[in-house]
């Protein structure tokens, strides 16, 4: 399969103080690919070394088979979609006025206004001063200009980091839809449940390195302790382990009539994350 | 390379729309304005009255809105998502400057008319004027991408509008402190000197010394902008 972004041995220093070391990953064409960490763990600075925002002190970052730092022309510019937590918006503009101006510099017809704002759940708000939209309202404005070219990747730093359920909600049927379209998705965040709902693999970044890269369902498995929960009609609950003692104890208690529910014990993303890194992620 | 004209007029309509609400820069318009009204009522007689008109507009239209919008761009974080768009340098600076440079002309134009300045030579004047605009936006441009709020851009170019808008009264004192003498190749002096060269029937090729100064001091802070605009490309 094709691989939209390549990084090898990917390194970041800020005067004495290490970003990234020796960070090394692909991503796969129409993948969602999770890049999830605490806070200050690295990842808005790998999103700006591959957007060419920064220049990365050692190593390789491929965008479209070419350097990250060649991705200033307007040809590859029309490819990619960003939002970072810089994101601005012009706030005595409308929303409308705003996603305009980006509309005639894409050359997309403006049209696809509405269809953005469909997605984000902005539309009744579209002629509405930036100025007078509360934080939520402005994460989903910069969302629509994130995609609103139709951008082959997409990088999404905390993209639903100031919403509410029902709007994260709103951004993630977006997100699939757009994925279903074809478009590859990078995405940074720190809440685990995201990651869990959209992406195909992630990798864990914690103190400028990767620790772990696979699908979640691969590293819930991997970690999962292989034992069942079976929940019996007294209220109680029995740990049983995966095995012909594990599988004697079941018909026993099923044979008795005595089982409500059977679940198995794998670990989340975040219990992986604290296992792995030691660290709490915020 | 190609420049795409919809690019720029779409960041040249979009600065239109944002500065007719911003009263704190679009209000620093009118001031040369009033001035020129003023000295139009008290009747100007000199072509340097008219050049101080003039020059205060290059400051305050050309170099201070132009450092404004730019500031401003950098103080909410658009700046860069103009810099991730297609958009090119020349086409992001050409957008951001048209405005600025319409409304110096209408400026100029306007309080030529209310002081009732009329040139000997209208092309040649009309090239210096056009020259000079350029320098003073690229000049404004400079200061905006080096600052980081629109107060801050305010404070850094109130020397600049000093230096520009009376800096050529300075030659006037160059008999008893020779140093001065440098202030004459400043821009604002070199159209001074031309304007009234103008004045006694020079033509094109008589002030081709104060063209190659202004041209020079276009060039070079040209070179400036395009270098600090890359920096800023980049964290």
């Amino acid at each position: 399969m094709e691989n939209i972004i390549e990084v090898t041995g990917l390194a970041k220093m800020f005067a004495n103080q290490t970003a990234l070391k020796d960070v090394s990953f692909k991503v796969r064409k129409g993948e969602t690919f999770g890049f999830l960490g605490p806070s200050g763990s690295g990842k808005t600075t790998t999103i700006k070394i591959l957007t060419a925002q920064l220049a990365q002190t050692d190593g390789d970052a491929y965008v479209f088979g070419v350097p990250a730092s060649k991705l200033k022309e307007a040809r590859y510019r029309k490819k990619i979609g960003v939002l970072t937590d810089n994101s601005g918006l012009y706030t005595r503009l409308t929303i409308y006025d705003n996603l305009k101006l980006y509309c005639d510099l894409y050359e997309v017809p403006h049209t696809r206004i509405d269809e953005v704002l469909d997605m984000v759940n902005l539309r009744d708000a579209k002629k509405k001063v930036v100025s007078k939209l509360s934080k939520g309202m402005l994460q989903r404005v910069t969302l629509a200009r994130a995609f609103l070219h139709k951008p082959e990747l997409l990088f999404l730093d905390e993209p639903t980091s100031a919403l509410d359920p029902v709007n994260t909600k709103h951004i993630y049927k977006g997100l699939e839809n757009l994925k279903e379209q074809g478009t590859t998705i990078f995405l940074t965040t720190h809440d685990m449940n995201e990651a869990e709902t959209l992406c195909d693999r992630v990798a864990f970044l914690n103190e400028g390195t990767i620790q772990l890269l696979d699908s979640p369902k691969a590293l819930r498995q991997k970690f999962a302790d292989h034992t069942l929960t079976v929940e019996l009609a007294d209220g109680s609950k029995e740990i049983i382990d995966r095995g012909p003692e594990g599988a004697q104890a079941m018909y026993n208690y099923m044979s008795e009539n005595k089982v409500v529910s059977i679940y198995s014990n794998e670990p989340t993303l975040g219990d992986i994350f604290v296992e792995v890194t030691g660290r709490k992620l915020s | 390379m190609i420049f795409s004209v919809k690019r720029t007029m779409a960041i040249f309509q979009k600065d239109y729309k944002d500065i007719l609400k911003n009263y704190f820069v679009s209000s620093s318009v009118l001031m040369p304005l009033v001035l020129a009204a003023l000295y139009g009522r008290m009747g100007v007689e000199t072509v340097n009255e008219h050049y101080l008109i003039f020059n205060m507009t290059f400051c305050l239209v050309a170099a201070y809105v132009q450092c404004s919008l730019i500031a401003e761009e950098k103080e909410k974080n658009t700046l860069r998502g103009l810099m991730l768009s297609p958009a090119s340098t020349l086409e992001i600076l050409g957008g951001k400057s048209l405005l600025s440079f319409i409304g110096t002309i209408l400026v100029i134009v306007i309080s030529a008319f209310l002081t009732e300045y009329k040139p000997e030579n209208i092309l040649v004047i009309s090239i210096a004027i056009v020259l000079s605009t350029v320098f003073y936006i690229g000049l404004g441009t400079v200061l905006g991408l080096m600052t980081k709020s629109v107060m801050e851009a305010s404070v850094v170019i109130l020397p600049f509008i000093g230096i520009f808008s009376f800096g050529s009264m300075l030659t006037y004192f160059a008999d008893k402190f020779p140093i001065l003498k440098a202030a004459e190749y400043m821009p604002n002096s070199q159209l001074i000197n031309l304007a009234n060269q103008v004045q006694t029937g020079a033509g094109l090729l008589d002030v081709w010394f104060n063209f190659a100064i202004i041209l020079a001091w276009v060039a070079v802070i040209y070179v400036i902008v395009v270098i600090v605009y890359r920096k800023r490309m980049m964290d």
